[in-house]
């Protein structure tokens, strides 16, 4: 029985070896394939674009779907779908004309219908997406006045309302759709029909998704005829693969990337608006000043040097919103590290021997490094810290108990986007994700005249002040914006014209090309 | 003989029932519950409630435990908390990949054992057998996942001899030599970490049977040790490794977690380390219950094979 054994291994060698030539891209290879290659971490949870939220979701919604518009980083709007959005004067409605000739990818035209259908069904919250879609008790709705024509109606005034009706919602096509009851589910069906750079063609669960250009795009007709994304959790591997060109990009970390600029490929680092943070349990440190005195013990810095490891691979954060955010603002306090300010305010605050235990993820590496040294510098001013390293999903859990929580700090991070009323979910008294247990009625009032004033200097003026006074009120320390870091084999490229952006890595993979 | 298996399959049936009650109330001692890990933030109290009933996690426990029971008497092992997707259908996609890997492996690994357990034993104090046993020394202390890596830096970094990731390329399903180019790696990694103990059993249970007297016997009447070896000794030595088969049954399912993780083969493993990192519970219990209920069956199917190679056995369970 060893004998077969042993001729199908060698079988196997001989045919590896006859394979060599053809089957094995070297990093520099400029041959091309016409396609690419780009692992992912997991299977995408949603590829229904009604209730999608998660990472490789949107990154394949964004391949197939086309919103009626982005908002670019400066926050500026780019039209796709829509030729042209026009807010009426009282700032109760939207009106937006969609460009003329749009079909789905399978011929059928593209109509004002379609985009109704999608906003109608996506405002209904038992869909799982809808909360951009409202405002205060009320859902925007949406009302087709002729083929190319939606007039959006809004409840109530909303400033935030622009970005939120153009962003992040992908038109689906009525026709396929229209029979489906339930658009709560994971996965539509049939979910090959769209009007982005490209039309799904293969999905292998836990292997790969395959991508054909769409011959019915609105935009450029994509470069690359072909994507695919490969799912490999295994970042080790991953690292390996781009190394021999089995894949042509993935996301990397810091340490990886000597490894890989030796190997030749490029390097691209990016910003997210990602703020990752310390926070503390107001519901348990109530005294500000204790807060306070905890912020002036830390070094910021360092833990971000020590977690992200060179400038290169983040930005300083110094408030709620990240430092690439519109209306950020570095005129807060800062809480530069100062332990003279640190033992006079604990001793204000007549509290001594404070012990506190912090939360982390301890299956991520920049975490456990963070609370590492918040634990040794907070160790120096006097104050005991107790880790505990889990889960993230039970860090979140744990800590919503306010209170009753077992945390009194725990660290996170978080992506809200551009419009700076979006983190009112994790400021305002009450809010669903405010993790914080802060609350405070003129941060509330802030975010109330910021949702609703129309005017943008008076608008960043307002969210000057509540950055301002959540700085002071002390519940969240802002550590960094840690950018994203892409590598790419050399033989891809256009990566400044297909736009990398926060969470679909490329705003358009189309724009990519082979060299 | 029937009557034995039937008596056995019996035994089963409460045994199932008790670790699939205890792995649910673990699970439910957990401090989080199915709506907890779909809810998202923007969801009302209500709706959450709606969604506990829907689910029935309104009931007590032991209610719960019995309409999942149902359930899986059904086929049906629940939704996925994270993609809501059919858990048995993901089971059904998967498995067979992994045993498309891990049995060809598993039986490699027992040819080279047998193979080189009987040089061993046969040849104890040698420097034969002190090399066979400390290969299977090395091999039962070195990590998998460190040996994969290894073998991915050689053969598919260095050499470039065999693509590092998944089953198939992309549009090759099907094709045969690519097939058995992604195949070779984990096969090569997994025959490694299978063979070492399997040969160290071997080669105890040939010293045992050497000391015999048949042996001896035989040896007076002039057979070489060659014909010892495979007429007689050998054949003694196979009546064990036979039911080693049926204990190995879990391993199909399971053996390759790690393995399959890191050449990102389609397999059980990815889906299982997934679910675990995302506290996707219903997909960790019907993993573990798998895995349970093929320890129970594999040790039956053992004990069965015992008896059916060495009457003696059933002789001795009828007393």
């Amino acid at each position: 029985m060893i004998a077969p054994i042993a001729l199908a291994l060698a079988a196997t060698i001989g045919l590896a070896a006859c394979a060599q030539g053809e089957a094995t891209p070297e990093t520099s290879s400029a041959e091309a394939t016409g396609q690419f290659t780009y692992a992912i971490a997991s299977d995408p949870t949603s590829l229904n674009p009604i209730n999608v939220g998660d990472r490789w979701g949107l990154t394949v919604t964004n391949l197939v779907y086309s919103p009626l518009a982005r908002v670019e980083g400066d926050g500026t709007v780019v039209n796709e779908l829509a030729e042209s959005i026009e807010p009426a004067d009282d700032g109760l409605s939207v009106t937006v004309t969609l460009k003329d000739g749009l079909t789905w990818s399978d011929g059928e035209p593209l109509t004002a219908d379609d985009v109704v259908f999608t906003y109608t069904n996506k405002a209904v919250r038992e869909n799982g997406n809808a909360d951009l879609l409202w405002i205060g008790d009320q859902p925007i709705t949406a009302e087709a006045t002729d083929e190319r024509t939606v007039v959006f109606h809004l409840p109530s005034v909303s400033a935030a309302a622009l970005s939120n009706i153009a962003t992040e919602t992908y038109i689906i096509p009525e026709h396929v759709y229209g029979d489906v009851t339930d658009f709560s589910v994971s996965e539509l069906d049939p979910i090959a029909v769209g009007s982005g750079p490209y039309k799904l063609a293969e999905y292998e669960r836990g292997q790969y998704l395959t991508f054909e250009a769409n011959e019915n795009y609105y935009g450029e007709a994509p470069k690359i005829p072909e994507v695919t994304l490969r799912i490999v959790s295994d970042a080790d591997t991953v690292k390996t693969a781009l190394q021999t060109g089995e894949v042509d990009a993935s996301f990397a970390t810091p340490d990886q990337v000597a490894e890989l600029e030796g190997a030749a490929l490029n390097v691209n680092p990016y910003a997210e608006g990602r703020v990752a943070y310390l926070g503390l349990n107001a519901a348990k440190l109530t005294d500000p000043k204790v807060r306070q005195a905890i912020f002036f013990a830390l070094d910021r810095d360092e833990i971000n040097t020590g977690a992200f490891l060179s400038e290169d691979y983040y930005e300083n954060a110094y408030t709620i919103l990240p430092p690439s955010n519109a209306y950020a603002t570095e005129d807060v306090e800062q809480y530069q590290q100062d332990a003279d300010a640190s033992a006079a305010l604990l001793e204000e605050a007549g509290v001594s021997d404070l012990t506190l235990t912090l939360a982390y993820a301890n299956s991520d590496p920049a975490q456990t490094t963070e609370a590492t040294l918040i634990q040794q510098q907070l160790q120096d001013a006097g104050i005991t810290v107790e880790l505990a390293g889990i889960e993230p999903a039970a860090v979140f859990e744990e800590i919503q108990k306010g209170a009753d929580s077992q945390y009194d700090a725990f660290l996170g991070g978080y992506i809200m986007g551009q419009d700076p009323d979006a983190y009112s979910l994790l400021y305002r008294t009450g809010a669903s994700a405010n993790y914080f247990s802060y609350s405070n009625p003129a941060t509330d009032a802030l975010f109330d005249q910021g949702a609703v004033e129309l005017d943008p200097d008076a608008r960043a003026s307002i969210y000057a002040d509540l950055q301002a006074q959540i700085a002071e009120d002390a519940v969240v320390f802002p550590l960094a914006d840690n950018l994203k870091i892409l590598a790419v084999n050399p033989r891809i490229g256009g990566v400044e014209d297909a736009k990398l952006v926060p969470i679909y890595t490329f705003e358009n993979f189309g724009l990519l090309t082979e060299q | 003989m029937a009557v034995y298996i039937l008596r056995r399959l019996l035994q089963v049936i409460p045994m199932l029932l008790l670790v699939t009650f205890v792995v649910f109330l673990l699970l439910h001692a957990a401090p989080y519950d199915v709506v907890d890990a779909i809810t998202t933030p923007q969801m009302s109290e209500e709706t959450e409630a709606a969604m506990r009933a829907r689910y029935g996690l309104d009931q007590p426990i032991v209610v719960q435990y019995g309409l999942w029971l149902v359930n899986v008497l059904q086929g049906d092992l629940g939704y996925s908390l994270v993609s809501r997707h059919s858990i048995a259908e993901e089971l059904a996609a998967r498995i067979p990949n992994t045993i498309m890997l891990v049995a060809p492996a598993y039986l490699a690994a027992l040819v080279i054992a047998v193979v080189l357990g009987l040089i061993a034993g046969s040849r104890r104090g040698t420097i034969v057998d002190k090399t066979i046993d400390g290969l299977a020394g090395i091999g039962i202390a070195t990590p998998s996942f460190w040996f994969a890596l290894l073998v991915i830096y050689v053969f598919g970094y260095q050499l470039r001899w065999f693509p590092i990731i998944g089953m198939h390329s992309v549009g090759k399903q099907g094709d045969p030599v690519d097939f058995l180019m992604h195949f070779v790696m984990p096969f090569l990694v997994l025959v490694v970490a299978f063979f070492p103990e399997l040969a160290r059993y071997v080669r105890s249970a040939t010293i045992s049977q050497l000391s015999q007297d048949y042996v001896l016997v035989q040896r007076g009447f002039g057979a070489s040790r060659r014909q010892v070896l495979t007429r007689h000794v050998g054949r003694n030595v196979m009546l064990p490794i036979i039911t080693q088969l049926g204990l190995a049954l879990p391993i199909l399912v399971t053996g390759a977690i790690v393995t399959e993780s890191i050449f990102g083969w389609p397999g059980i493993g990815p889906y299982f380390l997934t679910a675990t990192r995302s506290l996707d519970y219903p997909v960790v219990l019907a993993v573990l219950l798998l895995s349970a209920v093929l320890v129970i069956v594999g040790n039956l199917i053992a004990d069965i094979l015992y008896v059916v190679v060495d009457p003696r056995i059933r002789i001795g369970a009828g007393s």
